[in-house]
């Protein structure tokens, strides 16, 4: 029983950190209409800054996952700003080749400063939760309720207020927005915005029971494509539907399967799925 | 109110306006009438800053308005329902409605008494509104696109061929409308192909044929000329 739910347990940290990063990615492919390659080293980039905050500021964990959304944030605009926004008339391919460049070069800067050495983030509650003879860490306790919690926030700002639904507008119909003036420079600066921050809080929950390195974005991001694929490109309960799913066959894999092949039951999965269900587990766009 | 002129728009080495001159008054219901590929759509579009003009100017009130974003030019009060309607199809009716008002979103009074107005336009999108704009058959997305440009409330109106694809009854249903629009001040510019329905409600009207004005006059003239019953009536 304990055994059964500490995999649960797994599956639904690792569901709750994919979330927040298929999430973003989600969001800026439906305004982009693009995949942001470089958004794993957004959520690389988020984890460094919190090290960095926690490490070398001192600062209190939950300062620094503030702090390091608000740099990533920023960062993910830049991008925006810098390299998308002028590429908007250019072909696809050419956002997608920028995306890969701006992916390396941050990886460069990261590894320039910091060095290609694992860090490590304390965790900030390293007790041992029980209940009902049940055990759970603290920590994963504390991500799942906190991705939960973020994923809850964004449903409501999407869905309830005027500027939410801008990004939503704007997903659903691009000229149709501007006819009644919505502003597309302003949503993608947002939304590149929000994916930017949503990245480095999942990097930021997901550090102290995992290690910071350079290249600790590229699996992540690949299994956030996995999960927007078989989510739907664009859908929002798509990719939390997916993150989960390849979180509990990940977490239930690795436990009755072997370690070994953990992270190649998500594409397995992505080939077994698109084979019955081209179009992905929900076809609809952003809602 | 609304003046263009020298209006010029290349879509690559095609040439899809030449030098577009026209005007629509204040409170004038003026009805731009030409074939499928005459231009119509590019000209409101290149209107509401949608597309990029070659060269030409257009004016509202004498206000330069060339160049301009698109929100900008919302604000400037010239509102189109497009050609497709460009609605949000997943969301609610109302919620399409409620982002007509986008650029007053402060305002919530006046836009939740401009609502109320849309209703009482369209009785049938308040039995509607929590339904998905894209479930809603064509006549009523086409209702639910005239409201939302209303709700941006416009004091110059596009509306690029509302009638198209609509069932005869329904046409008339829309077109009745719109000059209802028109007779409560609001001033209105009509692209259409169906001349005879048209020219029903409007004032005056354009022809145009290749990206050029090709005629001009009220109604009564276009109604009469030989030209216009064989292109556009096939009477
Ligand atoms: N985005 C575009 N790219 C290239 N050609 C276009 C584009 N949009 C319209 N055209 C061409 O411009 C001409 C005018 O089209 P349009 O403005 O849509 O006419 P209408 O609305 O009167 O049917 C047509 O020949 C059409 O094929
Ligand atoms: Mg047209």
């Amino acid at each position: 029983m304990n055994i059964f739910f500490q995999q649960l347990l797994n599956g639904l940290t690792l569901g709750s950190v994919y979330s927040l990063v298929a999430l973003g990615l989600t969001l800026v492919y439906g305004i982009l209409h693009i995949p942001n390659f470089a958004h794993g080293a957004l959520y690389m980039v988020g984890a460094y800054m919190a090290f960095f905050a926690t490490g070398s500021l001192g600062a209190n964990y939950w300062v620094a996952m503030a702090a390091s959304a608000a740099a990533v944030a920023l960062l993910a605009v830049l991008s925006e700003r810098l390299v998308f926004h002028r590429l908007r008339h250019a072909p696809p391919l050419h956002d997608m080749i920028a995306a890969i460049g701006l992916l390396l070069f941050l990886e460069a800067v990261i590894q320039a400063v910091w060095g290609a050495d694992f860090r490590r983030l304390p965790s900030p509650y390293p007790q041992i939760v029980r209940a009902f003879d049940l055990t759970a860490p603290a920590q994963r306790l504390m991500i799942i309720a906190a991705a939960f919690g973020l994923m809850a926030g964004l449903h409501l700002f999407l869905k309830r207020t005027i500027l939410g639904s801008t990004i939503v507008a704007m997903a659903q119909n691009r000229e149709g927005a501007a006819l009644v003036g919505i502003d597309a420079t302003r949503v993608s600066m947002l939304t590149f915005a929000i994916s930017g921050a949503l990245a480095a809080v999942a990097a930021t929950l997901f550090a102290p029971i995992n290690l910071i390195y350079p290249a600790m974005g590229h699996l992540v991001i690949m299994k956030a494509f996995v999960i927007i694929i078989l989510g739907g490109m664009g859908s929002i309960p798509g990719a939390i539907v997916g993150a989960m799913v390849i979180g509990f066959a990940e977490s239930f894999g690795a436990f009755y399967v072997s370690t070994d092949y953990k992270d190649i039951i998500a594409f397995a999965l992505l080939v077994l799925i698109l084979s019955v269900r081209p179009q992905g587990l929900f076809t609809r766009g952003v809602r | 109110m609304l003046r263009l002129d020298g209006v010029t728009l290349n879509y690559g080495s095609f040439r899809a306006l030449d030098g577009i001159g026209m005007h629509v008054k204040s409170g004038e219901l003026v009805v731009m009438l030409g074939a499928n590929g005459a231009g119509k759509s590019s000209l409101f579009l290149a209107v509401s800053g949608l597309r990029r003009l070659a060269s030409g100017s257009i004016k509202v009130d004498g206000d330069e308005i060339t160049g301009r974003k698109p929100s900008s030019i919302v604000q400037a009060g010239l509102v189109q329902c497009p050609e497709g309607r460009k609605l949000f199809p997943e969301m609610s009716v109302k919620k399409n409605l409620i982002l007509g008002a986008y650029v007053y979103r402060n305002d919530k009074k006046a836009n939740q008494r401009m609502l109320e107005r849309v209703y009482g336009m369209f009785p049938i999108l308040h039995g509607k509104r929590d339904a998905a704009a894209g479930s809603l058959s064509g006549g009523q997305q086409q209702m639910v696109a005239i409201g939302r440009a209303l709700m941006g409330r416009p004091r110059v109106l596009l509306l690029d061929e509302p009638s198209l694809g609509l069932a005869p009854l329904i046409v008339k249903q829309v077109l009745e409308a719109v000059k209802a629009i028109n007779e409560a001040g609001t001033t209105v510019l009509l692209a259409e192909q169906n001349a005879y329905a048209a020219l029903q409600i409007a004032h005056r009207a354009y022809v145009i044929e290749s990206g050029r004005i090709v005629m001009e006059g009220d109604r009564e003239t276009l109604l009469g000329d030989e030209r216009i019953r064989k292109a556009y009536i096939g009477a």
